[in-house]
């Protein structure tokens, strides 16, 4: 961070101005209180046992001993990286190819834009009815056009086998739009004096993309990935209205499996206790990124 | 930086009519399930299942959306707009405040203030939500709008586009008056805010949409059915979730869902440059 306006600190002499405080002391209290606040409080409510009625029962490390042995705990965490191994690539690969396309700004394009990025402002419950509707093993138009190609209806959201990749489909073409928009923005700022030079030298448009363009949108590519790993981890909504965690946690996330240990079982610290453990995945999967990052900046 | 993916019509070559063609039907096919959302929920209850595929109605009925009013939609509704535009405006407000501030205003703390917030913005509101109900009903004030909307003002994201925007502000136009003995206060409301114009709108319709289509937090806070938002009270159409469906299938769920959407999509459409500007600026989502 750059120190703006320091330039100006010269102007209303050298004491020091706490003008700046009362601006941002709108926003911080709020923020401090229901932001900031409930995180540091969650830690400590997952070392204790506490009902919606009653007092706080100080508990220790019994609530994470019981996590960690819990099979459900760990299904959700495994749900949950197998929805990040299918939803990161999909977003990552469709999102890239559409962008690419619609930058071309063939006719159509500003059409094509925006239907690429139209279902990332709706909500998870008009995303995850439409795809209940569009899954439906008998009637689902889904199955109806596999059935085309002579593919037996698959139970996309009734059976175990299948149901964490239909929540997925659903997953990828909500997600889709904030990838998309991040890679078009990225192609934009790509200098074409590369490219032409490139194309002057006789290297075809694979070449070019592979050499030139690939390159430039490394960076983007790494925040993207970044972006939509945790995204994935922190997925619930679509798994709510999908399928609600069934068949037999077939497709339960962490997220889904908090709410429902908070909420149908009014176990809060339990809760708590597996809100700190997703924080703490979500944390290593930032720090990792990181070192990567600078291993591959520095090598 | 120019708007993105919004330019001037290439012509199309010969050889690249083929892709072309592809990326184009992709593109339809992106868009076609809302096509078929908006087409089931205008067939009669007997022609949602057919064994063609119908993407047309054949006829076009509103009773599907008039089952949907049997529901208590419109409080659902009224709540949501209540809910949103008051998170949205404090939020916006607040936040231009505050990035105006840490852009323009050197003040002792302000880098680890940032630093907070930045920090903050990287960990999913998901992970506090349990501690954050817990103590909104210890304190009495589940389900009501204080809950839904309280939390919603501290969205970083705002602080992080106004701030991006002052940063860059030019310096001469506040000088002047500044010179001529007008508070800070006044400063920001008269020239800083109104000339904010484009993250005004970026960040107005983005928290909008958020706030519009948040899920987890108004479900777990609210316990009165007179409380829930749209997505929440439409949730119960989802065969897993409520009973409406089983009892009205899917032509009605769809009308549902079409009420639910058009508020956000509409928007979108509206302010598009804007928005995707907003997106592609935060490169944040929900």
């Amino acid at each position: 961070m750059r120190a703006e306006g320091s330039g100006w600190q010269a102007a209303g002499g050298a004491r020091r101005d706490w003008t700046g405080w009362l601006f941002v002391a709108f926003f911080t209290l709020p923020f401090l209180l229901f932001n900031l606040a409930p995180l540091l409080f969650g830690v400590v409510l997952a070392f204790t046992e506490w009902g919606i009625i009653g007092d706080p029962v100080w508990v220790g490390t019994a609530n994470f001993e019981q996590a960690l042995a819990d099979p459900w705990v760990a299904n959700a965490f495994w749900n949950t990286f197998l929805y990040a191994c299918t939803i990161v690539p999909g977003v990552v690969v469709f999102g890239l190819a559409f962008a690419l396309f619609v930058h071309q700004r063939w006719p159509l394009s500003t059409l094509a834009r925006t239907l690429f990025f139209t279902p990332n402002v709706v909500s998870a419950t008009v995303i995850g009815l439409v795809w209940v509707w569009l899954l439906d093993t008998q009637f689902g138009l889904v199955n109806r056009y596999l059935a085309w190609l002579g593919i037996k209806p698959i139970p996309w959201l009734t059976s175990g086998d299948w149901s964490l990749i239909g929540v997925s489909i659903a997953s990828i073409w909500w997600d889709l739009g904030l990838a998309f928009v991040l890679f078009l923005a990225a192609l934009q700022d790509e200098p074409q004096e590369l490219h032409e030079a490139a194309a002057i030298d006789g290297a075809g448009r694979i070449r070019r993309f592979v050499h030139v363009t690939l390159p430039h949108l490394r960076p983007t590519i790494s925040m993207v990935v970044t972006l939509q790993i945790i995204a994935s981890m922190r997925i619930f909504s679509q798994v709510y209205v999908m399928t609600n965690g069934a068949p037999h946690g077939s497709s339960q996330s962490v997220i889904h499996y908090i709410y429902q240990t908070a909420i149908v079982q009014y176990r809060l610290g339990y809760a708590s206790a597996v809100s700190v453990l997703l924080f703490l995945a979500i944390l290593a999967v930032t720090v990792l990124q990181r070192l990567l990052l600078r291993e591959r900046a520095g090598g | 930086m120019a708007e993105v993916g919004a330019a001037p019509a290439r012509r199309l070559g010969l050889p690249d009519l083929p892709i072309w063609l592809l990326g184009t039907v992709l593109a339809l096919l992106w868009g076609a399930p809302f096509l078929w959302m908006v087409s089931t929920s205008l067939k009669p209850a007997d022609q949602v299942m057919t064994p063609v595929i119908e993407w047309i109605p054949r006829e076009i009925t509103f009773e599907n959306y008039a089952k949907v009013f049997r529901y208590p939609v419109l409080t659902w509704a009224l709540n949501s707009v209540i809910q949103a535009v008051v998170a949205t405006g404090l939020c916006v407000l607040f936040g231009a405040m505050a990035g105006y501030a840490l852009a323009r205003l050197p003040f002792p703390g302000r880098r680890a203030l940032f630093a907070l917030f930045l920090a903050v913005l990287m960990i999913p509101s998901e992970i506090a939500v349990v501690p954050l109900l817990l103590a909104f009903i210890k304190a009495g004030l589940a389900s009501t709008y204080a809950a839904l909307i309280l939390p919603q003002i501290g969205n970083v994201l705002a602080v992080y586009i106004f701030r991006q925007h002052y940063l860059t502000f030019p310096k001469e136009l506040e000088e002047a008056a500044l010179v001529d003995g007008a508070g800070r206060f006044k400063i920001f409301f008269t020239i800083a805010l109104p000339l904010a114009r484009a993250p005004l709108i970026a960040t107005t319709v983005i928290l909008f949409t958020l706030n519009w289509n948040n899920f987890l937090w108004p479900l777990l806070v609210t316990f009165d059915e007179s409380m829930k938002t749209m997505p929440v009270g439409m949730a119960a159409f989802a065969p897993v979730v409520g009973t409406h469906t089983q009892l009205e299938g899917y032509a009605v769920a769809m009308a549902a869902v079409t009420i639910l959407c058009i508020p956000s999509i509409a928007l979108f459409l509206l302010t598009q440059r804007h928005f995707i500007q907003g997106i592609a600026l935060g490169g944040v989502k929900g």
